[in-house]
């Protein structure tokens, strides 16, 4: 079995994250693909897996060109794709052996009865080939993940698989998981199947994988066999040159410190966090995902308890077990989902902009309406909200501008501390442009600004200082010539000592 | 602007319906449109219309209390046997206390105790429906306070008392929903319950608040229920949570949390009267009038529920209008050929 993709192009909308890209993967080898997040290694499996069609290019099976309109052409050649969500895969109220042949296309176990002794059997017998000893009629929502992600895997061997891509196996697993896990991928590679393996973990990567590819910006950035390139090699490749003037940094740190933590932990979230914020300074925070960056702001906001340590605000030692409290000292999160937790999709624009600051425009309880109007007003335009009135639906407004109105929102607190994480997800380029535009704006009037983004360039281009996370750690904190997307990324993977 | 005019249309809806089913009995019976009748018309919706404001508040939070008929019956049964040995203002207070006490209970199963609204008050429409049989030893309690019967049977004005509480309690919960700060909380809760909590509203105060307002408002139904009739009846109330629902759907009230309006309420549970009215003055046979009101009941939640496939069929309507003049004229226009080319 031998894969090829010829010069692929995708795009979404006018956002292209493919262009061009060309690789190949032989049975028997185990490709990494490696790169930042948006690099385009997702939209490239999921080309690979029939999800999603190229809007050009080829892709080859054995050397005949094959269209996959579906995953389950990409199924009946031998394609099989573990995701980094795999849980939703599963169905934690049937049985190992259930989950395993769901989908019995042939009735091998019966049409109308199922033979669940039979199905059982061979359910075992396909999970002892992995080394994956659990009760065949045990429920799925009783296994561990790491049990969870083998059965994964042994689904796919019941399906005679001859690619297999691995999206983030390790993301969930413990060490000794790991361990099996890499175990499993050195058998299946003797047996002739060929493996994609996408990594964060470099460490990883150099072990396990015969050949490396490196993707940024949706083009293949770097290609070479793992035992000649080094790791130094492969980062530099990630990060590429960017464009820096497209980040319109401005300094206004002060001396003034507002935000400190000390010690903080919060249970298996995050450990001995000790950072402090000044008023005008934007702190950035990175790492991988799973690192405990996120946790540190849902802490401040008092949504996640502090089981040790302090914070203070202002010199001031505070506790906050509340969004209240988090308010009433000054504090303001912009959640990452602006849709599931952020947005009122189905209230007005000033509606949403004017939620959390009612309190002051109605000392009676009753809403002073032309107040309202007027400072809605003049946050719109402020932040350059784009809505044909205050008074339509922020759901049918762009991503963009929904992000603005969320800002919006806490923008009219007047703010102390301004938490926010990952403010231009899922935003066109123009509307990013204009956020970093309303971080210097907030920085400008003295705002301590915290920024946890998973956006590279973004982190270190808008912060004045980063943080970087691992394992629920603070293991660097740079600033200055330091601050670059190498040193963050070479501290944020496991391979830095 | 767009937004807004669909937003009152969709509030207008039960007007509009209002407005074609009044016509239609208008055409058909002299009776209907008198003054007497409207006015008896209103009386006889006054109890729903109260069960209805209430549930409104329920619904947009994104729950429903079924507990409403039940909570009217155990408030006039202890508001009836209260004033048997007390004053008026005492078996008042008792009889609100019972309704936001009921309200409370079902908040706080719904939010702290996490369990379905549906089924909570479910569950607490049994218990208090048992416990006014229990009370009541399942006899009439007969009320002789003056000032108590002047609630149901007194017209100031030549209109009766239950219309004027009816018309405050719209006017103030109305204010309370659409122009203060905890009826902003109610919408925001209603639409989603997270980011509220994450924008500082303290949820389970709001859902808590609701419920009671929806026990409280029962409680003033059962207070006017009694008084007209001059007794407490223990299984008084028994199905009125239906009717209730039914109002705030045809209103324009969504069942998915979020949006509505208590005039809209207001105005449905008109409607519901009027057709009840109107099936009355043309004989129709009373066992049919439950099918009628299903009828309108279902239509109003098709409304509700295809509001995209009604715009479609308008637009649609609206597009074959214009072209009728145009469609005589197509000889030689010129610029259909271009179009033609340029697919």
């Amino acid at each position: 079995m031998k894969i090829t993709l010829n010069d692929i192009h995708k795009s979404f909308g006018e956002t292209a994250v493919l262009m061009g890209v060309t690789l190949e993967v032989h049975g028997g080898e185990v490709l990494a693909l490696v790169g930042e997040n948006g690099a385009g290694k997702s939209t490239l499996t999921r080309v690979i897996s029939g999800a999603y069609r190229p809007d050009s290019g080829q892709i080859l099976i054995d050397g005949v060109p094959v269209t996959l309109k579906q995953p389950q052409d990409a199924m009946a050649h031998g394609i099989r794709v573990i995701y980094q969500e795999f849980l939703q895969n599963i169905f934690p109220h049937l049985s190992v052996s259930e989950n395993m042949f769901t989908l019995d296309e042939h009735g091998t176990f019966g049409r109308l009865f199922v033979g669940k002794k039979r199905m059982a059997k061979k359910a075992t017998e396909l999970m002892a080939r992995i080394g994956l000893h659990v009760d065949p009629h045990a429920l799925a929502e009783t296994l561990s993940i790491g049990e969870l992600q083998m059965l994964e895997i042994a689904k796919s061997m019941a399906h005679d698989t001859k690619l297999l891509i691995l999206d983030e196996p390790t993301a969930a697993l413990d060490e000794q998981e790991s361990e099996r896990l890499f175990a499993q991928i050195e058998a299946m590679r003797a047996s002739g199947i060929a493996i994609i393996y996408i990594s964060h973990r470099l460490e990883e990567v150099f072990r396990i994988s015969d050949r490396i590819i490196v993707l940024r910006n949706g083009t293949v950035a770097l290609e070479g066999p793992a035992a000649t390139l080094t790791e130094r090699e492969v980062v530099t490749a990630m990060v590429g040159k960017e464009l820096d003037d497209f980040y319109p940094k401005e300094s206004h740190g002060t001396e003034e410190v507002v935000l400190e933590m000390t010690s903080l932990s919060s249970g298996t979230h995050f450990h001995g966090v000790t950072l402090s914020v000044k008023a005008g300074e934007v702190l950035g925070i990175g790492g991988v995902m799973g690192c405990g960056k996120g946790s540190v702001l849902r802490s401040l906001f008092g949504l996640l308890p502090v089981t040790a340590g302090s914070i203070s605000v202002k010199g001031k030692a505070v506790s906050i077990g509340s969004p209240q409290a988090a308010m009433n000292v000054g504090i303001a999160y912009i959640t990452p989902d602006r849709q599931a937790e952020g947005l009122l999709l189905q209230q007005s624009v000033a509606h949403n902009i004017s939620l959390a600051s009612l309190d002051e425009m109605s000392p009676t309880g009753v809403i002073k309406l032309h107040q309202e109007r007027t400072k809605t007003r003049s946050i719109m335009d402020a932040l350059n909200v784009k809505a044909a009135s205050p008074e339509v639906a922020v759901g049918t407004l762009s991503g963009g501008n929904q992000q603005k109105v969320l800002f919006g929102r806490w923008v009219m607190t007047a703010p102390r501390i301004l938490l926010m994480e990952e403010p231009t997800r899922g935003v066109d380029i123009g509307a990013k442009a204009e956020i970093y535009r309303i971080i210097n704006q907030q920085a400008a009037l003295g705002v301590a600004i915290i920024l946890v983004s998973s956006d590279l360039p973004e982190l270190v281009a808008m912060s004045d200082r980063v943080a970087v996370m691992r394992h629920g750690h603070v293991v660097a904190e740079l600033t200055g010539d330091d601050l670059t997307q190498n040193r963050v990324l070479e501290y944020a993977l496991e391979s830095a000592a | 602007m767009k937004s807004t005019l669909l937003k009152t249309a969709r509030e207008l809806r039960a007007v509009w319906m209002l407005l074609i089913v009044s016509l239609i009995l208008f055409i058909a019976t002299p009776l209907f449109l008198t003054g007497p009748n409207l006015l008896n018309v209103l009386l006889a919706t006054s109890v729903t219309a109260l069960l209805a404001a209430g549930q409104t508040f329920v619904i947009i939070i994104g729950e429903i209390d079924l507990s409403v008929g039940a909570v009217l019956g155990i408030s006039g049964a202890v508001t009836a046997i209260t004033l048997q040995t007390q004053p008026l203002l005492i078996g008042l207070a008792v009889g609100l206390g019972v309704g936001a006490l009921a309200g409370l209970i079902n908040g706080v199963l719904v939010t702290f105790l996490r369990m379905p609204s549906f089924i909570a008050t479910l569950g607490s429409t049994s218990v208090l429906a048992g416990l006014t049989l229990f009370i009541t030893q399942g006899n009439p309690i007969r009320v002789a306070n003056e000032g108590f019967l002047a609630i149901g049977q007194s017209r100031p004005l030549d209109v009766p008392m239950p219309v004027w509480i009816v018309l405050a309690v719209v006017v103030i919960f109305g204010v309370l929903l659409a122009r203060t700060r905890f009826g902003r909380y109610v919408y925001a809760t209603g639409d989603n319950a997270e980011a509220s909590r994450l924008s500082g509203i303290k949820v389970y105060r709001v859902k808590i608040l609701a419920f009671m307002i929806s026990g409280i408002l029962a409680s003033i139904a059962g207070f006017i229920l009694t008084a007209r009739l001059g007794t407490a009846q223990p299984t008084a109330g028994t199905g009125l949570e239906l009717a209730a629902i039914a109002a705030v759907i045809i209103g324009g009230t969504s069942l998915a949390g979020g949006r509505g309006a208590l005039i809209g309420t207001f105005i449905g549970a008109i409607l519901l009267g009027v057709i009840d009215n109107g099936l009355n003055l043309l004989n129709v046979s009373p066992f049919l009038q439950g099918v009628v009101k299903g009828f309108v009941i279902l239509f109003a939640v098709f409304l509700d529920r295809n509001s995209d496939l009604m715009r479609g069929l308008w637009k649609m309507l609206g597009s074959l209008r214009p072209k009728r003049p145009a469609t005589p004229s197509t000889p030689a226009t010129p610029q259909e050929p271009e179009l033609a080319s340029r697919h």
